[in-house]
This record gives C-alpha cells, sequence and structure tokens, in this order.
C-alpha cells in the first residue's frame, strides 16, 4: 500500500458548470477551424479562465475518489489567460502532499490535449501552499522532463486513471 | 517595438518529415550533411549542394532516415570532427554510435547508416552528447546527474575513463572547447561546471560557475574558446570570459527572450562572431559581439525571426560551421520540422 499523503481531506461540492455540456467542443486538433460560412472561427476569444477551469475540473486526485474541483485543489480564479499564455495555479490539500508533481503533471498532460498548441502552458503550485513548491514547479515546466515522464508506460498508466472522466467538465459521472 | 535591425533571417529551407517534436540538430562540420533527431525515435539526415550563382541559397534534399532502434526519443545528435561517424543521446539511457556502411560498387551508392556501437550505462535518459575537437574522446550527460567520458578507439570501441558525478541535478548538455581537451557541463542544478584530465590520476572538475537562477539548457563556446556562452530557462543567455587558463567569469548577459531559452550556437563572424538563441518564445535571436578595447564586452542585436517554427517552441539552433555556408542557421521545433535560414545584410532604403 502507498503513503497516503492526506487520509482525510475536505470535499467541495462542484459548482454548477458555467458552460453548457457539450461534446462537440472547441478543443479540436486544429485551432484554425472554420465555420460554415467559411471564416475562421475566433476561438482566441473563446478560451477564456471559465473554459480552461471546465477542461481540469473533472480530473481526479490520484490518492481519492474525488475530483480536483471537489478537492479545491483547482479553480477558476487561479487560472489566468493571457494570450496565448495560459498560467494554472493549483493547490494541494496538504503541504507535503506527495502527489503534487502527478496532480500538476495530469492538469498539463489535459491542457496539451485539449488546447490548441499556440498555448504555452505554466503550471505552479500556490505560492506557500507546498514544503517542495520550488522544486515542483521547476520539474512541471521543464518540457524535456515532461516529455520524458510521458515515456513512462507506469506513470501514463497513473495519469490515464486521473484523466478517465476529464472530459465531463464538471458533470456528475453517469452510474455505472 | 520595432528595432533597426542590420540584418535579416532569410528562411532558405523547411525540411518537414518527424512524426513529433524535433529535439535537436547537428551540421557535419566535414561533408554537405546535416542530422536531425526526433521523439518519433528516428535521425533524419539531409544533403545540400553548392550553388552556383553567387547569391544563391543552398538546396536541402532528404538522403535518408535512421530508425535507430532507440526505444525512446532521440534528445541529440553529435558529429565526430571527422564527419565519419554519428553519435545519439536517447531518453532510453544510451548512447548510439553510427557510421555509414562501406558503398557497394554495383549499385553505385553509399551504404546504409548502421550502429556501429552501443553505449550503455547511465542509468536514466541521456540527454546530449559531444566529441571533443580531436575525435579522440566522447562526452555523454544523463538525468542519472552524471557526465561520463568515453575513449574512441578503432573499430568503433569505447572505453569508460571517467564518470564524473558534480552535478546535483540532472546535466542538460556537455560541450568540448574547440581546441584544448576541457569539457563543460550545464544543468538542471543552474550551474556548468568544466573539467580536465589530471595525466597521473582521473578527470575533474575544475571550476563551477554560477549565476543562472534556473536550468542550463544549452552550452556553446566561441570559436576561438575564449568564451562560452550559455542558455537558460531564467530566459537569459550568459557569456563567461576566460581570464585565466583555469579560470572562467561572467562578462555579459543577454536578455530578450520571453520564455526559457533552449539552444545557443556561437557561429564565426565579424568580431567575436555571432551569437544564436532560440527557447520557448519560438524567436529566433542573433547577436553580434565583441571587444571593447578596455576588453569588455560589446553586444549588438543584429537579426531576429519570430514564430521560426509557428506557434511552436524552437528547441535547437546551430550555425554551420562549414567554410563557405558560415551564414546558414538550422533551427528544429515542436512542429517536427527542421528549418534552414541564412542571416543576409538588410537592404537600406
Amino acid at each position: 500500500m502507498v503513503e497516503v499523503f492526506n487520509p482525510n481531506p475536505t470535499i467541495f461540492a462542484p459548482a454548477k458548470s458555467v458552460k453548457p455540456f457539450n461534446t462537440e467542443s472547441l478543443w479540436v486538433e486544429d485551432p484554425f477551424s472554420f465555420d460554415a460560412d467559411g471564416e475562421a472561427a475566433d476561438v482566441e476569444q473563446l478560451i477564456d479562465q471559465e473554459e480552461i477551469f471546465d477542461l481540469i475540473r473533472s480530473i481526479y486526485d490520484p490518492e481519492h475518489p474525488n475530483t480536483l474541483e471537489e478537492l479545491r485543489v483547482v479553480s477558476a480564479p487561479q487560472i489566468t489567460v493571457i494570450g496565448n499564455r495560459v498560467m494554472v495555479e493549483f493547490t494541494p490539500t496538504v503541504p507535503h502532499c506527495g502527489m503534487s508533481t502527478l496532480i500538476g503533471l495530469s492538469i498539463r498532460v489535459r491542457l496539451l490535449r485539449a488546447l490548441p498548441s499556440r498555448f504555452k502552458i505554466d503550471i505552479t503550485l500556490k505560492p506557500g501552499s507546498h514544503q517542495s513548491e520550488l522544486a515542483v514547479n521547476k520539474q512541471l515546466n521543464d518540457k524535456e522532463r515532461v516529455a520524458a515522464a510521458l515515456e513512462n508506460p507506469v506513470l501514463v498508466q497513473t495519469l490515464e486513471q486521473s484523466l478517465v472522466n476529464a472530459s465531463l467538465r464538471g458533470q456528475p459521472a453517469a452510474e455505472a | 517595438m520595432e528595432i533597426d535591425l542590420t540584418h535579416k533571417i532569410e528562411p532558405v529551407q523547411e525540411l518537414p518529415g518527424h512524426q513529433d517534436r524535433a529535439w535537436h540538430v547537428a551540421w557535419n562540420p566535414a561533408k554537405p550533411l546535416i542530422a536531425s533527431c526526433s521523439a518519433d525515435k528516428s535521425v533524419r539526415m539531409y544533403t545540400y549542394n553548392s550553388p552556383t550563382g553567387g547569391s544563391a541559397a543552398p538546396t536541402f534534399s532528404h538522403l535518408t532516415t535512421i530508425p535507430t532502434g532507440h526505444t525512446k526519443t532521440v534528445r541529440a545528435v553529435a558529429w565526430a570532427p571527422s564527419g565519419n561517424t554519428l553519435a545519439t543521446a536517447s531518453f532510453d539511457a544510451n548512447i548510439g554510435v553510427w557510421e555509414q556502411e562501406e558503398a557497394e560498387e554495383e549499385e553505385g551508392r553509399k551504404g546504409d547508416w548502421e550502429c556501429a556501437s552501443l553505449l550503455e550505462g547511465h542509468e536514466t535518459e541521456c540527454k546530449c552528447v559531444a566529441y571533443s575537437s580531436s575525435g579522440t574522446l566522447l562526452a555523454s550527460c544523463s538525468r542519472d546527474k552524471t557526465v561520463w567520458i568515453w575513449e574512441v578507439h578503432p573499430d568503433s570501441d569505447f572505453e569508460c575513463m571517467s564518470v564524473l558525478m558534480e552535478h546535483s541535478q540532472d546535466v542538460k548538455c556537455v560541450a568540448w572547447h574547440p581546441t584544448e581537451e576541457i569539457l563543460a557541463s550545464a544543468s538542471y542544478d543552474d550551474t556548468i561546471k568544466m573539467y580536465i584530465d589530471d595525466p597521473s590520476d582521473d578527470w575533474f572538475c575544475f571550476l563551477t560557475l554560477t549565476g543562472h537562477t534556473s536550468t542550463v539548457w544549452s552550452l556553446a563556446w566561441s570559436p576561438k574558446g575564449s568564451y562560452l556562452a550559455s542558455a537558460s530557462d531564467d530566459k537569459t543567455i550568459r557569456v563567461w570570459r576566460r581570464v585565466a587558463e583555469h579560470k572562467w567569469e561572467c562578462a555579459l548577459v543577454l536578455e530578450g527572450n520571453e520564455r526559457s531559452v533552449y539552444s545557443v550556437s556561437w557561429g564565426v563572424g565579424p568580431g567575436l562572431g555571432w551569437v544564436a538563441a532560440v527557447g520557448g518564445d519560438g524567436v529566433i535571436r542573433v547577436w553580434v559581439l565583441s571587444e571593447n578595447e578596455d576588453s569588455t564586452l560589446n553586444h549588438k542585436l543584429i537579426a531576429q525571426m519570430p514564430n521560426a517554427h509557428g506557434v511552436h517552441d524552437a528547441n535547437s539552433v546551430a550555425w554551420c560551421p562549414r567554410l563557405g555556408f558560415e551564414n546558414l542557421l538550422a533551427t528544429t521545433g515542436d512542429d517536427g520540422a527542421t528549418r534552414i535560414w541564412r542571416v543576409v545584410e538588410a537592404l537600406r532604403e
């Protein structure tokens, strides 16, 4: 059994999704998609703080059956979008959380897969929220380390479990 | 802000083909060849001609693709000074050594590039590999925090001479001095270290350069070896000057990059030469460096090219080392492409 860093996390009720649930999302591979009239869709206008939050709120915590939103690890006010730069701050449930790197990596992988490639993504811990804040931040934003981690099959399998319902965007999971 | 730049960076050719992020590119020092490597685990080689017209740029054509057999990303490539051997550094923790088979007479074509040797020993991802100027030594580095120095013997035989464990974190880059047997390494621990051989003992670290405030990604010696440039996640390039035989000091900090600087290359040119750098902001920047009379350093941005790989990061930059092609630059990016550029004087109105 692996060590559980926070055996009793506080769980919060998820907020109502700000946008109607829609599987036909904007986040297609091609950022320069065209609408029926042949005009370039103005994607840039549509990706904001709330949209980014919707993409990551349903990621599961690696050690609890709860989403990052339910644990208040991520929240819309902790997201900043300036032009093509997306900055996501997240708050571990406890300051010695050994899962922080994995949580940060799951947020990065979700955004890498969901956002058009023009976005530059920075992921950091909330200042003062973790005893190894600088080390975790450095690792999460080192593209070479991230690339190498994503070639590790065991780690990718763990990430996929965290991301299995990420596309729900805050909607409750269907009953099994 | 429009800056009045004296030179411009002209696109020469795009060389697509990698199926994933292209990490690194290296010009063959002796032959018209260029090799790039990628997360798709392959190495692509291109050849180029010598243009006949005075102002024409060379034309590049795909020569071959080596599947490599590495089981993970090929992170870096390095040519031996002879131009006959290529080394690959892979996230699978191995260093590959590649040589071209003898030409087959009947077909009238050169042989395939074959793996002549596989250097095992690193525990985790290899990040960089480099041949010394004489070609007799090879250095490799890894996330396992070590730098290995290998002696190159005939018939693709390699002997590990030393395992240097000076860095406290991943070693990102190794670079040999252009004429002397001095090795420099750059690390995730924010420092640069230099090593020499003690003939009666082992290789040892004689200098640690501190000043960068984050990961040092890349190193480039000046063509004559009296300076070393380093590129960092702290968005700067530092230029270190040799002030004594075994002493270097920071002489200059180049700023302007908006994100991590992943690669720096130092080419010949007026003064101390041209320094090119690329990184996460996707801009190619070229500075000319020169020494003032009081031996302080002068720098001037002479050219820049935004969106060099579209919206993607640029991961490596390299000046062509061959005579007559010194104004050619190659870059690789997260778009999987290698792009060839040339730096020319901007036309004045």
